[in-house]
C-alpha cells in the first residue's frame, strides 16, 4: 500500500538508504521500511585481525559486512569448512536473532572492515510494531540459515542430505 | 549460554551507595530531574505515535515535529480550559475546599476525642494538643507557616515545568541519534555488552514509567467507580488524587486513603458504614494493585524485595526528602542494572583481553576509514 504522506518527502533517497537496499538481507524492504530499520542499525569499524566476537560469547545480534572481509574460525571443523569467510553484503551471527545462545565461531576482521550490527532485542521490538518488516527480514534470514545448514550437511560424508 | 553470576553483597552495597549519592545530587538539580522524568514519560507515551507516522511515510524528524506540535497544542488548550474553568468556578471551589477542610478538622477532633476516651494517657501527648479545631485557626496557621513558602515553590517550579515539552521534543527528535553516538564511542570489545546495558535500562525505565501511568489510570477508574457507588462526592477527582498520591510507595497510598476517609466523613458524618466502606474499598484496590494490576502493568521491572524497598525508601527520604521518596525506586532500578552490567564487563577477562589487543593493533596499523 502506498504511504499517505509520501508527497511530503523532498529530495532523493538518502545515500545510506540506497546502500541498505543493496544488501541481500534487506532486498525485499521498501524505502520507507529501510528508513525505519535504519534507526536500529549500528555502524562499527574493525581493524585487520581485530576480533568481532568470540566462540562461546553470548550471541546478541547479527552483523552485516559493508566493506572489507571477515574470517570465521570455529573449533567445529565442519562449520569451518562450510563458511570460511564473509565479504561485502554477507552477514554472520544470525543465530543470535533467534535465541540467546553461545556463538559457535570466532569472527575476525581479515582486513579493515566496516559492519552494520542489528540487535535481537531491537529487532524483536521492531517485529512487534511492524510485522511486515520483520517477516521480510526473517524470511531472508531463514533462507540463509537453511542454505548454510544444507551446505554443512553436504560436507558431512556419513550424513544423508535433507 | 555462559551462566552470569548473580550480584553479591559487595555489588549491592555499591548499588545502594551510588543510589544515595545520585539522590543527593538529584536533590540539587531537582528542577531538572522532575521535568526530565516527565519528558521521559512523554517520550515513551508518544514514541508509538511517531513510529506510526514513520510507517505512514513521514521522515523520523518530521514525525517527531508533528507529534510534539500536537502535544504542545493539546497542552495549551488544556491550560486555557483550566484557566477558564478556574475563573468561572473559583468561588464554589473555595467554598467546597473550606467545607472539606472543616469536615476533616471535625473528623480529627472526633477521632482525637474517641482516642482520649479509650486511652486517657494520650491526653498528655503533645500530638493531641497540636491539632487546630476550627477552619479559621487552621487557615491562619496555614497562611503563617506555609502559604508564602508554597507560592514561592510554585513560582520556582513553573519555568522548570515549561521544560517538559521542550525536553520531550528533544528526546523524540534526537534521542536515538544521541544513543547511537554514545554507542559509537564505546570500544568494539565492549560494544555488545553496552548494547545490552542500554537495552536493559531502556526497558526497565519504559516498563516502569508507562506501567505507572497505566496503573494510575486503572486505580483512578476503580476508586472512582467504587466511590461513586458509595455516593461520595467528586469520585473521579478523588480517585485520581489518590492514584497520583500512590506514586509515593506505601506512604502515598495511606495518605490517599486518609484523604478519601476525610471526604466521606464530611459527606456522611453520621453514617460510619460509608466510612468503613471507603476503607474497605481502599484495601480492595490495594490488593487488586498488588496481585492483578502491578503484574499486568509495571511487571517485574524495578521491583525489589520488600525489605530492600522499605530500607531504600527510608534512605531516600533521609537523603533527599520527598523527592527522594519519589525517585528512590526508579533510581535504584537503573543503578542496579548499570552497576551489574558494568561489573560483568569489567570482570570479563576475555573482553578486556580483546580490548587490549585492539589497542595494540591500533598502535601498529593505520586507522580504518
Amino acid at each position: 500500500m502506498k504511504a499517505p504522506f509520501n508527497f511530503l518527502r523532498v529530495g532523493a533517497e538518502d545515500h545510506r538508504i540506497e546502500n541498505l537496499k543493496g544488501l541481500s538481507l534487506f532486498k525485499r524492504l521498501t524505502s520507507r521500511e529501510l528508513r525505519e530499520l535504519d534507526e536500529l542499525l549500528h555502524e562499527r569499524s574493525y581493524q585487520k585481525d581485530e576480533v568481532i566476537f568470540d566462540e562461546g560469547d553470548t550471541g546478541l545480534g547479527l552483523y552485516i559486512v559493508v566493506t572489507g572481509r571477515v574470517k570465521i574460525v570455529s573449533s567445529h571443523a565442519a562449520l569451518q569448512r562450510a563458511a570460511p569467510e564473509c565479504g561485502p553484503g554477507d552477514f554472520f551471527g544470525e543465530l543470535a536473532m533467534f535465541e540467546e545462545s553461545q556463538r559457535t565461531a570466532r569472527v575476525v576482521a581479515a582486513e579493515p572492515t566496516q559492519v552494520l550490527a542489528l540487535f535481537r532485542t531491537e529487532f524483536v521490538s521492531l517485529l512487534e510494531r511492524d510485522r511486515g518488516i520483520g517477516v521480510k527480514i526473517l524470511f531472508e534470514l531463514t533462507r540463509t540459515v537453511i542454505g548454510r545448514s544444507r551446505k554443512l550437511l553436504a560436507s558431512q560424508p556419513h550424513l544423508p542430505t535433507v | 549460554m555462559r551462566s552470569e553470576p548473580q550480584p553479591g553483597v559487595m555489588t549491592w552495597c555499591v548499588i545502594i551507595l551510588i543510589t544515595c549519592l545520585s539522590l543527593y545530587l538529584f536533590e540539587w538539580v531537582i528542577w531538572l530531574v522532575v521535568p526530565g522524568l516527565l519528558a521521559l514519560v512523554g517520550y515513551y507515551c508518544l514514541q508509538p505515535l511517531v513510529q506510526a507516522l514513520v510507517r505512514a511515510g513521514l521522515k523520523h524528524r518530521t514525525a517527531g515535529k508533528v507529534v510534539t506540535g500536537l502535544l504542545f497544542l493539546v497542552t495549551m488548550l488544556g491550560v486555557v480550559l483550566l484557566f477558564y474553568v478556574a475563573a468561572t468556578r473559583a468561588a464554589s471551589w473555595q467554598a467546597v475546599t473550606a467545607h472539606y477542610v472543616q469536615g476533616g478538622l471535625d473528623f480529627l477532633e472526633k477521632t482525637k476525642g474517641a482516642l482520649e476516651e479509650k486511652l486517657p494517657l494520650l491526653k498528655k501527648s503533645a500530638l493531641m494538643g497540636s491539632t487546630p479545631t476550627n477552619l479559621d485557626t487552621a487557615s491562619e496557621q496555614f497562611v503563617d507557616k506555609y502559604l508564602a513558602k508554597l507560592l514561592l515553590q510554585m513560582l520556582h517550579w513553573l519555568p522548570a515545568l515549561l521544560l517538559v515539552p521542550y525536553l520531550t521534543y528533544f528526546i523524540l527528535q534526537d534521542g536515538n541519534r544521541l544513543k547511537k553516538q554514545v554507542i559509537r564511542s564505546v570500544p568494539n570489545a565492549f560494544f555488545e555488552k553496552t548494547m545490552l546495558l542500554i537495552d536493559r535500562v531502556d526497558r526497565s525505565l519504559q516498563s516502569y514509567l508507562i506501567g505507572l501511568m497505566k496503573l494510575t489510570f486503572l486505580d483512578t477508574a476503580c476508586l472512582g467507580l467504587g466511590l461513586w457507588l458509595l455516593g461520595i462526592s467528586h469520585p473521579l477527582l478523588l480517585g485520581l488524587m489518590a492514584a497520583v498520591l500512590a506514586w509515593l510507595p506505601y506512604i502515598g497510598s495511606v495518605t490517599g486513603g486518609v484523604l478519601v476517609t476525610i471526604v466521606a466523613a464530611t459527606d456522611y458524618p453520621k453514617e460510619p458504614a460509608t466510612i468503613y466502606g471507603c476503607v474497605l474499598l481502599f484495601v480492595c484496590v490495594r490488593l487488586l494493585d498488588d496481585f492483578v494490576f502491578l503484574p499486568m502493568t509495571v511487571g517485574r521491572s524495578l521491583r525489589f524485595h520488600p525489605v530492600l524497598s522499605v530500607l531504600m525508601l527510608f534512605l531516600g527520604a533521609a537523603v533527599a526528602g520527598p523527592a527522594g521518596l519519589l525517585l528512590v525506586l526508579p533510581v535504584l532500578g537503573v543503578v542496579a542494572v548499570v552497576v551489574e552490567t558494568l561489573r560483568q564487563i569489567l570482570t570479563d577477562e576475555r573482553l578486556r583481553m580483546r580490548y587490549r589487543q585492539a589497542r595494540q593493533l591500533q598502535r601498529t596499523t593505520p586507522e580504518v576509514g
